[in-house]
């Protein structure tokens, strides 16, 4: 892919997290020809959530293509165009509708460069809007990321900031195999600084958003905020929180993990993916296996998603997932000693 | 099988002890009951009888090594048996229950043989709970885990356990491991500064009528923490440290009824829009029928566990030797007495006491505290009439082998008030026998509750 891999000193100004996506993929349609964008009325309609907006009116409905309501289709498109020297990004309207395309996700774009012997990628990027506080119910309302993180093969990553959004999902273009982006659709119209020009985050590189001495907070897309607003309440109490942004699932960064448990003894994850088997359980795990076993001054504590599908109700469908004052209480009890 | 020998127990307070000399050496034969080696405690000298005969191998105590009681020291083998391998200690039946971890010998002590903890460990069936950061620290520092007591859930020792342990040792550098007792020089009474601050007061959520819970002297929330779990409740707990107690300030108060406005003001404070019910002991439950008097409107119900205030007797020589005690040593003589057996009190309770008893400040604050509240040893203060006025449903509990004030105060109160007469309890049954405690003030509750 011809493009620069090296940020120069760009400006930056206020974008959303949908505009910075959108600003993304106008950067890589406009410097590669091969990259072209697909998926379920992306095009004239601007996209479920409006992030391709305007961008069928400046590079054509060729390379902005609205495909048919076949999901399965529309990925095994995505992924044979790939497949074939192209470097498509496909959009599903919410994350839930994959589970329609997981053969060809799971088990061609992930698998095929390992069955072909390394002859050929499938380097193609998937969008999935994800998450819960829209009030859309169960089957629109999920968080997938463990499910895709699950399988070898395959990169998955959860911006939290419209900085990361736009250079995660450029640095997903640059790899060259498939990626998938859970984008949080409860953060779509979060503003924030987002730099100018083509730069990229690095995947698999966590993000430590604030530091702290008593307990580490792990957590993901828009928990990193409610932990944020839990670590603001908590030192008015005097208890110092490091809060994480893990931004990737797959491959998940050790490093930043490990070092920040061996300072703070204590770990929190938050995460709103359903809390058994979930991202949460692996850095658990991970971390009980690690040199930070020997710091560990309390018991691991996870923070998930309930055990049943999101309601409709709004506030059962708050209750579903953690919020601020629950990541509040659970830090409190840890560090009082409750635990 | 080989038959174990252990270090035995010999008096009450004994958790180690010591081989002074073999009567028998390795490899020889021993009869049953035959003189095998001796012991010495803190107290005594003692000839221990052989348990079998046979030859006697794998001596793992050489003189003067220091041994956890239960411990294997060495094993008999019946004539003929086949002499392997040390046997593994934890496959076999405990003589007695293993007491505690065995001990790591810190850098500088003496008097332990390298092998002991190295052979014990294998039988070191009851792990102390610790988190992997405090073995860590722990294990850096020379330390041993069961010299040390868990302020975290369940006694867990945590980093901070460790920390105050390591600390400890700093200021006072390995004692002399001779048998006598290091003497204690009396310390100058520390000059210590008054406090600002509202009284510490602990919460935790729950469901229903709080209920608001006041310790004793010389004790603080945490005390609670036994009956607590017994009693199991959903209802939101809320714990006041007295002053000069616990996490609260240290002040100065001229009378009684000085002290109570303070607590009076932190029960204002904690901004109850119902009443709540109060369950007190000792101390704490004269403060809590001076507050009934004053706040009746606000308080439901009143449990009283061996509650201040209903006659002049009190131990004061016990409530001094504990607010005076700067050390476990001498701080466990007069806990004991707080109990209506002295085995209630174990070690561990005792150490634990001291690491929240540390603050030279605090043990002064609260030997002056007593000065005011029990001149001469006396209760100065009568809340009769105050439990006369009550008009709430009153329990009040009391163990019949209380040392520290007698029962028989007890039958001041009226006929409406429900007396739960422990016989086996000494001043602290909520600590002796949390379940039955429990029991009884879950009842009480619901009764209050209708």
């Amino acid at each position: 892919m011809n493009v620069p891999t090296t940020v120069e000193k760009p400006g930056s100004r206020e974008l959303s997290y949908a505009e910075a996506l959108r600003e993304a993929m106008g950067l890589a349609l406009e410097r590669d020809d091969r990259v072209i964008l697909m998926g379920e009325d992306i095009g004239v309609y601007g996209g479920a959530f409006q992030v391709t907006g305007d961008l069928v009116d400046r590079f054509g409905t060729d390379r902005v293509r609205d495909t048919p309501i076949s999901e399965l289709g529309g990925a095994g498109v995505a992924v044979g165009a790939a497949l074939t020297g192209l470097r498509p990004i496909f959009e599903f309207q919410f994350s839930d509708f994959a589970m329609l395309a997981m053969e060809q996700i799971a088990n061609q774009a992930a698998k095929l460069r390992y069955m072909l012997g390394g002859e050929a990628s499938v380097p193609v990027v998937m969008r999935m809007p994800g998450g819960s506080g829209t009030g859309a119910a169960a089957q629109h309302s999920q968080s997938l990321e463990a499910w895709f993180g699950h399988v070898p093969g395959l990169k998955v990553v959860q911006p939290s900031t419209p900085e990361d959004a736009k250079g995660l999902l450029l640095a997903a273009l640059e790899d060259p195999d498939p990626v998938i982006i859970f984008e949080h659709k409860m953060l779509y119209k979060m503003k924030g600084e987002v730099p100018e020009g083509w730069y990229t985050t690095p995947i698999g590189k966590a993000a430590i958003r604030r530091e702290g001495t008593d307990v580490t907070i792990v957590a993901s897309a828009i928990m990193v905020h409610r932990a944020l607003a839990a670590a603001d309440e908590l030192a008015k109490d005097g208890i110092s929180v490091e809060v994480i942004d893990l931004r990737s699932v797959r491959p998940i960064d050790r490093e930043t993990i490990i070092a920040s448990v061996k300072k703070t003894g204590k770990l929190v994850c938050v995460y709103e993916g359903v809390r058994t088997l979930g991202v949460g359980a692996e850095i658990s795990a991970m971390i009980a296996e690690s040199e930070a076993f020997d710091f560990l001054d309390a018991p691991i504590q996870r923070l998930g998603g309930a055990e049943a599908p999101i309601p409709y109700n709004p506030e059962l469908e708050k209750a579903a997932v953690p919020q601020t004052p629950g990541i509040v209480d659970c830090v409190r009890k840890l560090v009082g000693g409750q635990v | 099988m080989p038959t174990e020998v252990i270090m035995p127990k010999v008096d009450m307070d004994m958790d180690r002890g010591k081989v002074s000399v073999w009567h028998v050496a390795e490899g020889e034969t021993v009869e049953k009951g035959a003189a095998l080696f001796d012991i010495e405690t803190d107290k005594a000298a003692m000839e221990v009888e052989a348990p079998a005969s046979g030859k006697l191998h794998h001596v793992l105590a050489q003189p003067g090594a220091d041994v956890p009681v239960g411990h294997p020291i060495a094993w008999i083998y019946a004539e003929g048996e086949e002499v392997g391998a040390i046997p593994d200690a934890a496959d076999m039946p405990a003589a007695e229950p293993r007491q505690e971890a065995p001990s790591g010998s810190a850098p500088g002590a003496e008097g332990s043989a390298p092998n002991v903890p190295l052979a014990v460990s294998a039988s070191d069936l009851d792990r102390p709970r610790a988190t992997p950061a405090a073995r860590r620290m722990v294990r850096a520092a020379g330390l041993d885990l069961a010299d040390i007591s868990g302020s975290g859930p369940h006694g867990r020792i945590q980093a901070a356990d460790v920390e105050r342990a390591i600390e400890a040792r700093r200021r006072a550098p390995a004692p002399p491991p001779s048998r006598a007792p290091e003497a204690v020089e009396p310390s100058a009474p520390s000059v210590w500064a008054d406090q600002s601050g509202a009284l510490h007061v602990s919460r935790s959520k729950g469901e229903g009528r709080p209920l608001v819970m006041i310790h004793g002297f010389a004790a603080d929330s945490m005390g609670w923490r036994p009956f607590e779990q017994a009693l199991a409740s959903r209802r939101p707990l809320i714990r006041i440290d007295l002053p000069s107690h616990g996490r609260s300030p240290r002040r100065r108060f001229a009378s009684f009824p000085d002290f109570v406005r303070s607590v009076r003001e932190a029960f204002d404070a904690v901004g109850l829009d119902e009443p709540v019910d109060l369950l007190a002991h000792s101390l704490g439950g004269a403060v809590a029928l001076a507050l009934a008097d004053v706040r009746p409107r606000n308080i439901a119900s009143l449990a009283l566990i061996a509650p201040a205030g209903l006659g002049p007797q009190a131990d004061a020589e016990t409530l001094l030797g504990i607010a005076r005690a700067s050390r476990a040593e001498s701080l466990a003589p007069w806990l004991k007495r707080l109990a209506g057996s002295p085995d209630a009190i174990s070690w561990d309770f005792v150490k634990a006491a001291m690491v929240s008893r540390e603050d030279p400040d605090l043990r002064q604050a609260q030997l002056d505290l007593a000065g005011v509240l029990f001149p001469d040893g006396t209760q100065s203060f009568d809340l009769s009439a105050a439990l006369d006025r009550l008009e709430v449903p009153t329990t009040m509990i009391w163990g019949r082998r209380d040392m520290v004030i007698p029962w028989q105060h007890a039958l001041r109160a009226d006929g409406t008030v429900a007396l739960h007469l422990l016989r086996e309890s000494g001043h602290i049954p909520h600590v002796e026998c949390p379940a039955t405690v429990a029991g009884i003030v879950k009842r009480h509750l619901e009764c209050a509750g209708r």
